[in-house]
């Protein structure tokens, strides 16, 4: 049952993905859908983009193992839309095109500026997409009953995933966010609804019974933070990253005007928010109605706790009930997995494509045609290598790829968008340095920290930690060390460059300001620039 | 390169609109940013420094913990919702700026 399902999802995006490929002829149409998605439209589908299998089977998961702890997270993944809302969204829409480096370059009028914001575009994408394969593998192989093995599973997402790009574009990836979004959302509030029956509609009641079942310490912090630090430090990542991930960045470009970012943004944060509470009486109540030690025996990190819940919310193991209950989240995590790396796989080519090809490459030389062809060609080659990488790193820990993508975005892009957009001494040196300082310093303290180093005991091989030796950075997730170092970086690096600095760029930091603030030249004139 | 520029080469126009638009459009963005910021960041400072207060029952089963957690999610809403109303006036403002 729970192939045909999701075999009806797939063949229901696949029709949409071709109906949108007779749309798809221009290099605007693949990378931002011509610039014509609706405000509404396009806040599901950063919904869609933002709820992937990470928060709905992960959050999910984390919580029902871990209490209070797990509900933490879901907060920091919202609250980061008041960051997007504030501060980015709106002038990102009036200033670029396509991509980050078109904002960057408009107001720092070098060409360098491109091909290291498109690097950083890319290395963000590939971390973030190399969690979602790898845990799609993970999740597939397992929901199969091991029929289907991760290393048939990935390159089988892989692909689909390609054939949507490729043919689609971005008309077809946002319709394909949009339904998995809708579809996710209707699972929610089914499961949600009968959880709060279950429990005579008190959510009260439900801690209750957790707390009975796991002790007091379950609806309070610290069951999974030990370390207050490491906590804020994930925080920050959180909120300050998401800013500046690639895929949230490129939807921007796909509505008509800033106004349309702003109520897109709205939109999204009306559903992630709503997903978000409920993910509280999810895991709890898998926690209760499935039980730790159900979960933890299908997959240690809690991966199956929300079909697990369905299957017992809806009649339990071995009835039809159940069985449906199972195959219907299973089907509509697979479908998550399949959008989320969708989004991703356009936004790294069309940095790719428009940023390095065109930009660096042709000198901007290139015709739309031309730019379209090598878009399609680099979405094949994006979606092999991240096959190929998430063959390689089956085995590794996918969270805190994750985590380490939030912090990579928080450290190498939020400083450099925030100079462009505030600093009028800010100019292309500090893009550079901050850039590269941000990547570096967090990859860094990514490899020195417990993720990477560590002394697995001896009689488990889980095979966590590649270096065998004590960490030494401490936290695992880097944040309140990389992004205050990416804001220095930009900072020296403007000092540094200030001596070449550019005689207009005062006249260009006006027109920036201008345009970021007031919109001129920007409404609706996207597709006629080309 | 294909960002697309202003229509005109002249410098664009200065008037009193643009300069209000961006003085308060300025603080009200720095003034929303560090109330959400501050307000967020006591939740994970209090997860990690006050666990007793987190697990006091407030009302019920429902711990400070919860309620502080889910206040969180309507300050989102809220401060969204302050937010578009506010760019409302910016927007007229912004239209001014450009006459």
């Amino acid at each position: 049952m729970t192939f045909l399902l999701a075999a009806l999802i797939v063949a229901v995006t696949l029709v949409i993905t071709f109906w949108a490929g007779r749309r798809n002829t221009s290099a605007s149409d693949f990378y931002v859908a011509g610039g014509r998605i609706s405000a509404p439209q396009n806040g599901i589908a950063i919904a869609g983009d933002y709820m992937s299998a990470a928060s709905f089977l992960g959050i999910t998961g984390l919580i029902a193992l871990n209490g209070y702890d797990g509900f933490m997270y879901s907060v920091g993944w919202f609250i980061a839309y008041l960051t997007v809302l504030f501060i980015v969204a709106e002038p990102l829409r009036n200033l670029g095109k396509y991509t980050l480096a078109d904002m960057l370059v408009y107001r720092l009028k070098d060409q360098r500026v491109r091909t290291y914001a498109a690097i950083s575009t890319i290395v963000i994408s590939a971390f973030y997409m190399i969690a979602q394969v790898v845990g799609a593998g993970a999740l597939i192989s397992l929901l199969s009953g091991g029929l289907l093995k991760a290393s048939v599973a990935i390159p089988l997402v892989g692909v689909l995933m390609i054939i949507y790009v490729v043919v689609g574009g971005m008309l077809a990836t946002t319709w394909v966010q949009i339904v998995k979004a809708v579809l996710l959302m209707l699972a929610t509030i089914v499961m949600t609804l009968l959880i709060l029956g279950h429990f005579g509609w008190s959510f009260s009641n439900l801690l209750g019974a957790a707390e009975a079942k796991n002790g007091a310490d379950f609806l309070g912090a610290g069951l999974k933070y030990k370390n207050p630090i490491d906590l804020i430090s994930l925080s920050l990542a959180l909120v300050l990253g998401t800013a500046g991930l690639p895929h949230i960045l490129v939807r921007f470009y796909t509505v008509p005007t800033a106004q349309d970012a702003r109520k897109s943004v709205v939109w999204a944060m009306v559903l992630i928010g709503a997903f978000y509470v409920m993910t509280a009486f999810m895991g709890n109540a898998a926690n209760v109605l499935v039980g730790k030690a159900a979960i933890e025996t299908a997959n240690k990190a809690g991966n199956m706790a929300a079909p697990l819940l369905a299957e017992a919310l809806f009649g339990g193991k071995g009835t039809f009930g159940g069985e449906l209950g199972l195959a219907f989240v299973t089907a509509v995590a697979f479908a998550t997995i399949l959008a989320v790396v969708a989004g991703l796989t356009i936004a790294a080519s069309t940095s790719f494509t428009h940023d390095i090809y065109n930009g660096v490459i042709r000198k901007g030389q290139a015709t739309g045609r031309e730019e379209f062809r090598v878009a399609r060609i680099t979405t094949v080659a994006v979606g092999v290598v991240a096959i190929l990488l998430g063959l390689l790193a089956q085995t590794q820990n996918v969270a805190f790829l994750v985590a380490l993508a939030f912090a990579l975005a928080a450290s190498a892009n939020l400083p450099v968008i925030l100079f462009t957009l505030f600093w009028r001494r800010f100019n292309a040196t500090g893009a550079i340095w901050g850039i590269v300082g941000g990547i570096l310093t967090c990859l860094v303290l990514i490899a020195l920290s417990p993720n990477i180093m560590g002394i697995d005991p001896a009689d488990k091989t889980t095979g966590r930690h590649p270096i065998q030796a004590a960490p030494v950075f401490p936290l695992e997730n880097p944040g309140i060390i990389s992004i205050p170092a990416g804001f220095l970086f930009a900072a020296l690096g403007t000092l540094v460059g200030a001596a070449r600095r550019r005689e207009d760029a005062d006249e260009a930091f006006e027109e920036m300001k201008f345009r970021a603030y007031t919109g001129a030249g920007t409404d609706g004139t996207v597709a006629a620039h080309d | 390169m294909t960002v697309s520029r202003m229509q005109s080469g002249s410098p664009p126009v200065r008037n009193a609109a643009y300069q209000r638009l961006v003085a308060e459009r300025n603080r009200f963005t720095v003034i929303m940013t560090v109330t959400f910021l501050v307000l967020y960041f006591l939740l994970p400072i209090l997860a990690g420094y006050n666990k007793p207060l987190m697990a006091t029952k407030v009302f019920g089963n429902v711990t400070f913990g919860y309620v502080f957690a889910f206040a969180e999610f309507a300050m989102g809403w809220i401060m969204a919702a302050i937010y578009v109303a506010r760019a409302r006036q910016f927007d007229r403002l912004a239209q001014e700026a450009q006459q």
